[in-house]
């Protein structure tokens, strides 16, 4: 589904550059659940923002079903952006003005769907990820694993084909971050979503089917968690951390 | 070198003002230029009360300062409000700052001495370009009295240090009451209360549905009597629509807050379409913590359209009924013809006139012509008959005035009438009788005649007849009219209007006296006492409310950009955020100022209609006044918006 061909990004000018992203080459595949880790610098967040194009990439190609997106005319990219991609930020980034049920069913008007439709479709995505009764709420009057429950309902209501999360489990707290992880979990292998998750925790890789690791802007090694239990996957992903040289805090 | 410790705090605390009042002015630039602009209307009217050359324009411009004392005193409430309101709103987005002061190690009277520190020097930064901008605005308002009182206007640099006085003690019971309020304010919080003061907000209103519905509609029938009864006129109607107005628009701003998402709950799919969603919860949002402050706003702006509607009616009253008799420079009139043969004789001996003519207003056999123009428009019946003069004097008032020359046929009549008369007597086709003669209509004539009132050429019109067709009707009243060479001076008409209170006393005669002259200076004067201080008052409850408004909308601008920047990513097209912000910011300024317009445009044709017929015509048609009080407003008010959004679509659409 997703290509990562060689991708480079540069910023700063010519007499400072940094290298945020050095030769990064990945496939997901179609339902596929990937977790992308790293330190801190390590260029995981540029990295989904040059697969979201919020950000433009210095050299390589992505391609989305086959698509390059480096070749969208910038008039092109925010229907891309809209049609194709769901998002799950580390603060939810809900709108406290509109209801759980309008923030979900706000990516299904800026695709100008039927407006008839739209309750129909929200209340039925709620109903799979169990937030069916809060719609009626407003953002702060919900938990916050609610709210990234309602974050994840945004980001799939429209038939979005990649699901891009940054940190979704940032702002949680340990039983918020489980449910969550088995919401992103139940999406991926019951409703068929491909997910990308950008996390500096273990615990929450540990969710995916295969994690990259990330060090200075290039891919460091690569675990796939096969037949394995969650358990051991989740003491290989820290050794591997270990070997990256990460410290405790981005472990734990 | 060793500085005691409270004098280097004291530095520092200057320079953290004064880097503080920089910012601040940028934050707050629509604000300030209102204050500045507010500042320098302020010192050109006090120019006015202290100029000594517009004093000896005219007698009655000795109450001028009166009435703008009297104006500004209404300003120095509005904008004790505006910037009272200003700083505690500056203090509720910088608290978080201010505890952090406290929080290193500041006293509380510190942090106050900061603040109030900062905003004085703002304001003293606001009152010097007031003050200077205030000269021009002075060189302006001179320049439109000397010509309304006909006189050249010559500029001439001048600066009143008593009109800086006098500006410089309005400013400071402005600000400094807004100050001292908010200081002690911060003396007596807490660092908690600081720190949290931003999440301090007011509350919705009314929250319960059913009590939301019954003041909706109470409230909007509130508004409809008060209209209603500020049409109908007289003191105690007008109080008591006031009363009903001021209910209406805090009843319905509180109501309607809370009733959109109501009506978004019945119309599920509405919600949804084009930028709705957007453009209403926004606008929800700030309904419900703003409703109290649109309420005042809007019964600012309806104070504004009254005022701005009242000066432009009585301005053109003022213009247009001078205009109506200036014809003639001199006009005497009465049923009594020997009541002004000693005005005659004055004017002979002491005005050199170009012509002159007396001549009697007759009354004709019957009143079919009254009758035909009352029934067919508002018209105040002065006369039992239809008025009439002669072919011959008229023939000889069209020459002195400078008319081209009427040839009136035997067995013929025409009329003279006002403008605004001619439309209905075109209409008229029937033959008039008088002195046993049967006539015919042979045209109409509008030029300026002096008709405005019953004494002088008819009431709005009068039939011209031949000579002998008068000979035996009675006469109504008696005219002298002159044209003279020169003006007629303000003392020479003090003796006239001396012997007629003189006739009135000895022998009970009732004389008219119109002096062109003395009219116009005189309406001069009015327009300088009346229409000024309301166009002044008009001006800053416009700015104020608006700048109120402004600053509220700009608080949002980094909520509004972190909105906008996930729409961006969620993947709405730039110009769909374009036109939800644009619709967002029509929406909001459009809230407040609806049920003003409706109100204020009310008010503003009934008063027009309320002079007499005839003098608000044409251009001056009280539709035309309300449409150009409108335009006048609503063009200071956009203004206000259009930095309002070019200032949010800089600063939200930034998402590189």
């Amino acid at each position: 589904m997703l290509q990562v061909r060689k991708i480079e990004k540069y910023y700063g000018n010519k007499n400072n550059v940094t290298k945020a992203l050095d030769g990064i080459s990945f496939d997901v595949e179609d339902a596929e659940f990937i977790a992308i880790m790293g330190a801190s610098g390590s260029g995981k967040t540029t990295l989904l923002n040059c697969i979201s194009t919020i950000d433009m990439v210095s050299a390589g190609d992505i391609l989305l079903d086959g698509e390059n997106i480096a070749d969208l005319p910038s008039g092109e990219l925010a229907k891309f952006r809209r049609e194709r991609l769901g998002f799950v930020f580390q603060d939810f980034n809900l709108l406290d003005t509109l209801t759980i049920e309008e923030n979900i069913g706000l990516a299904l008007a800026l695709n100008h769907r039927d407006p008839h439709a739209v309750t129909r479709q929200v209340e039925q995505v709620a109903d799979r990820l169990g937030i069916r009764e809060i719609l009626e709420k407003f953002p702060y009057q919900v938990s916050g694993g609610q709210k990234q429950r309602a974050a994840c309902a945004r980001a799939i209501v429209g038939g979005q084909s990649l699901l891009l999360a940054d940190e979704p489990t940032g702002a949680l707290d340990s039983k918020a971050s489980k449910n969550l992880l088995e919401i992103l979990t139940k999406m991926n292998q019951d409703m068929g979503a491909t997910i990308l998750m950008v996390t500096h925790d273990a615990y929450s890789a540990s969710y995916a089917k295969r994690v990259l690791f990330l060090k200075d802007g290039r891919i460091f090694n690569e675990l796939i968690r096969g037949e394995r239990t969650r358990s051991v996957f989740y003491h290989e992903i820290l050794d591997v951390l270990a070997l990256l040289g990460g410290d405790v805090s981005d472990v734990i | 070198m060793y500085l005691p410790c409270w004098e280097v705090m004291s530095v520092t605390l200057s320079k953290l003002s004064l880097r503080n009042a920089r910012r601040q002015a940028g934050d707050y630039l629509v604000y300030f230029a209102t204050i500045i602009m507010v500042t320098a209307l302020m010192y050109s009217l006090n120019g006015l009360i202290f100029s000594e050359e517009i004093q000896s324009l005219s007698k009655l411009l000795k109450s001028l300062p009166a009435m703008i004392v009297l104006a500004s005193i209404a300003v120095i409430c509005i904008m004790s409000w505006l910037v009272s309101y200003t700083t505690k709103f500056m203090l509720t987005q910088r608290s978080r700052e201010l505890g952090t002061y406290i929080l290193i190690g500041l006293e509380n009277r510190q942090v106050a001495h900061l603040f109030f520190l900062e905003n004085i020097m703002v304001g003293s930064f606001a009152f010097l370009f007031g003050i200077l901008l205030g000269n021009i605005i002075f060189q302006f308002l001179r320049a439109v009295v000397l010509a309304l009182f006909g006189i050249p206007y010559h500029f001439a640099f001048s600066f009143s240090f008593r009109a800086a006085g006098l500006t410089l003690l309005y400013f400071l019971f402005i600000y400094l009451f807004a100050q001292l309020r908010n200081r002690r304010r911060i003396r007596t919080m807490k660092i908690h209360d600081l720190i949290y003061f931003e999440r301090q907000n007011e509350n919705a209103v009314i929250e319960k549905s059913s009590r939301r519905k019954k003041i909706s509609v109470i409230s909007v029938a509130s508004g409809v009597i008060g209209t209603v009864l500020i049409m109908a006129g007289g003191m105690l109607f007008g109080i008591l629509g006031a009363v009903c107005i001021i209910f209406f628009l805090y009843g319905f701003f509180a109501s309607f807050s809370s009733g959109i998402p109501a009506w978004f709950e019945k119309h599920g799919a509405r919600k949804y379409q084009g930028q709705n969603l957007l453009v209403f919860r926004t606008l929800c949002a700030k309904m419900a913590t703003m409703g109290v402050i649109m309420a005042t706003i809007a019964l600012l702006f309806t104070a504004t359209l009254i005022s701005e509607g009242s000066g432009m009616t009585f301005h053109m009253m003022l213009r247009n009924r001078t205009a109506l008799l200036s014809c003639f420079d001199i006009i005497f009139s009465s049923v009594e013809p020997e009541a002004f043969t000693e005005c005659i004789d004055y004017v002979n001996t002491n005005i050199p006139t170009e012509s002159s003519r007396e001549y009697d207003i007759y009354l004709g056999e019957t009143s079919e012509l009254t009758d035909y123009v009352e029934s067919c428009t508002v018209y105040y019946r002065c006369y039992p008959k239809d008025a009439v003069m002669r072919a011959s004097d008229y023939t000889a008032l069209r020459e002195m005035l400078g008319y081209p020359a009427v040839i009136l046929e035997q067995g013929q009549y025409l009329i003279h009438c006002q403008p605004y008369l001619k439309k209905v007597l075109k209409e008229w086709s029937e033959p008039v009788t008088a002195g046993g003669y049967s006539l015919m209509p042979s045209g109409i004539y509008t030029e300026n005649f002096a008709q405005s009132f019953w004494d002088v050429n008819g009431q709005g019109f009068l039939l011209v007849v031949p000579d002998e067709a008068v000979q035996s009707c009675s006469v109504s009243h008696s005219m002298y009219v002159a044209k003279t060479t020169e003006p007629v001076s303000e003392e020479q008409y003090d003796v006239l209007e001396e012997k007629m209170y003189q006739l009135y006393s000895s022998k009970g005669f009732d004389l008219l006296i119109f002096i062109k002259s003395k009219e116009e200076a005189d309406m001069a004067s009015m327009m300088a006492m009346l229409v000024f201080p309301l166009y002044y008052l008009a001006l800053v409850l416009t700015m104020a409310a608006a700048a109120i408004l402004t600053l509220r909308q700009l608080s949002e601008k980094e909520r509004c950009r972190r909105q906008f920047l996930l729409l961006y990513k969620l993947g709405m097209e730039q110009r769909e955020m374009v036109k939800a912000l644009k619709t967002q910011l029509i929406v909001y300024y459009a809230m407040p100022a609806i049920p003003s317009v409706l109100i204020g445009v009310s008010f503003i044709i009934n008063l027009g209609n309320e002079v007499e017929p005839g003098v608000l015509t044409g251009a001056s048609h009280p539709l035309v006044l309300a449409g150009i009080t409108l335009g006048l407003f609503f063009l200071i008010y956009a203004v206000y918006i259009l930095l309002s959004y070019i200032s949010m679509k800089r600063y939200v659409m930034a998402f590189d």
